[in-house]
């Protein structure tokens, strides 16, 4: 394959054409439907992370159990790799009547959101100062109340940051699909590629949405952490600090 | 070339295959350790060139405190670009070569490797360092007899996250045509046949674990105090 149109094919106002193209942004294969078949899926695989993920760790963290099974989960989760969880799940997709979308690339997509929530999750709960949790049952809360309504309050910044973290992943992931058969925004980057001899502007333009998708979702997150977390908890000296960028446990590229 | 990748034998046709035929893993065994060992190699270059950079990257960022900041934000806005956009924009640039796998897997070691090896250098106790020079240690030495050693578990964590990831970028870019073993995964996709997808995608997972299992034998072996610690 001849790689001569490299101007032509990352032309910056060929893309800007053809993302400002009305044509583009109408109808069955348009921008919008791809925005909204990529976000479904990603919204349903971060649901489905959240309702595992979220309820085991904090449970788990608050009754102070499971530290060193949990941890070998998450860091198993995080070895395998999305892309041969795609090859492994998508026969056995074919074979059961579900076809080749979207379950593989669901399953890919859950298994990339538990590592930092749960990771998150658990660390920011079993975070929260000990003294503080005693004066809490000391004062006739219920072990339901301690929970509730002094530790995920304190734990809240870091548990949102995990869920960020793997929402960023999830949405950054996605576009993989397109390349095993699937819809969504990676359908751009996946025909660009193909026909990059030809000079198509879909594969710089679709990537430039799927890094706007994603950094909207970024933005989208700290709107919520603003709105969810009230100013004297982000500031609380009770609270588990965040951690450093280095220990980070969520810190993890998109794939 | 890749081409729209939607099965052309048909869901019915693939539907019956079996998940693993057992004489197609038998009749190349060279050709599954050749692309195991390709994919090892990609790896393992990014990682090396990866370590590297960072250190040198971590050098200045220790010298020049103001240096953290910037360093980390480039890297951290590296890592953001979903990686499959990353291979396929840069190919008609570099090419599918190796030149062009590299730069990608390369960019992503970065973050995770310099802010372990800052936050490494960092955790090592005033006192400790004082001690170094008041035993009249040159700077040079100081950072590789004293500092490297006791920075090594944060170090080598950093690494070993980052070998792991690179394992499965590795596999991105075999999706789009590098080599390694995403070879095998589109391969058998876009033929409807199972086999090397599962064979593909099976020894992937079995190449980041055993790397990973691997690096954390290594970083018992190295700071063995840290046993003695606990």
């Amino acid at each position: 394959v001849g790689e001569a149109s490299v101007v032509s094919v990352l032309d910056p106002a060929a893309t800007a054409r053809w993302l400002t193209d009305g044509a583009n942004w109408s109808g069955g294969a348009s921008i919008p439907t791809r925005v909204a078949e990529s976000l479904q899926v990603a919204g349903l695989a971060m649901g489905i992370s959240l309702a595992l993920a979220l309820p085991t760790a904090v449970v788990l963290a608050h009754l102070r159990r499971g530290e060193v099974a949990a941890s070998a989960v998450v860091n198993l989760g995080r070895a395998v790799p999305s892309v041969a969880v795609i090859g492994l799940v998508y026969p056995l997709s074919l074979r059961n009547g579900f076809g080749f979308d979207p379950l593989p690339i669901l399953v890919a997509l859950v298994l990339i959101g538990l590592p930092p929530i749960f990771a998150n999750a658990y660390t920011a709960v079993r975070g929260v100062d000990p003294g503080i949790v005693d004066a809490a049952r000391a004062m006739g809360h219920t072990e339901g109340s301690v929970l509730a309504r002094v530790e995920l309050p304190l734990a809240a910044p870091v548990i949102l940051n995990g869920v960020k973290v793997a929402a960023v992943q999830v949405v950054a992931t996605e576009p993989l699909r397109a390349f095993f058969g699937g819809p969504g925004l990676g359908t751009f980057i996946q025909l660009g590629y193909a026909n990059r001899a030809a000079g198509d502007p879909q594969l710089l333009g679709g990537t430039v949405l799927v890094a706007l998708l994603a950094a909207a979702v970024a933005g989208a997150f700290g709107v919520a952490e603003r709105m969810l977390v009230p100013r004297r908890v982000r500031r609380f000296p009770g609270g588990p600090a965040r951690p450093e960028p280095a220990a980070d446990p969520a810190a993890a590229p998109a794939s | 070339v890749t081409s729209p990748a939607v099965p052309v034998d048909g869901v019915l046709g693939a539907a019956r295959n079996p998940i693993v035929r057992w004489e197609w893993v038998a009749d190349r065994p060279d050709e599954l350790w050749a692309r195991t060992i390709d994919h090892l190699q990609l790896t393992v270059t990014a990682v090396g060139v990866g370590l590297v950079l960072a250190s040198l990257l971590a050098a200045v960022a220790l010298r020049h405190r103001w240096t953290f900041t910037p360093i980390t934000t480039f890297t951290a806005f590296l890592y953001t670009v979903p990686s499959i956009a990353a291979f396929a924009v840069l190919v008609p640039i570099t090419g599918l070569t190796m030149l062009t796998a590299q730069i990608v897997l390369v960019s992503y070691t970065l973050l995770i490797l310099v802010r372990n090896i800052v936050a490494g250098i960092d955790g090592v106790p005033a006192e400790v360092r004082a001690a170094a020079d008041g035993m009249g240690f040159t700077p040079l030495r100081r950072v590789l007899t004293v500092e490297l050693p006791l920075a090594a578990p944060v170090i080598l964590a950093g690494v070993r996250v980052a070998t792991v990831t690179t394992v499965s970028l590795v596999t991105i870019a075999g999706v789009i045509g590098f080599g390694g073993l995403g070879t095998y995964l589109i391969d058998g996709f876009q033929r409807s046949f199972y086999t090397p997808t599962t064979v593909g995608a099976a020894l992937v997972v079995l190449l980041a674990v055993v790397l990973d299992v691997a690096l954390h034998r290594l970083e018992v072996v190295v700071t063995p105090w840290a046993r003695r610690r606990s």
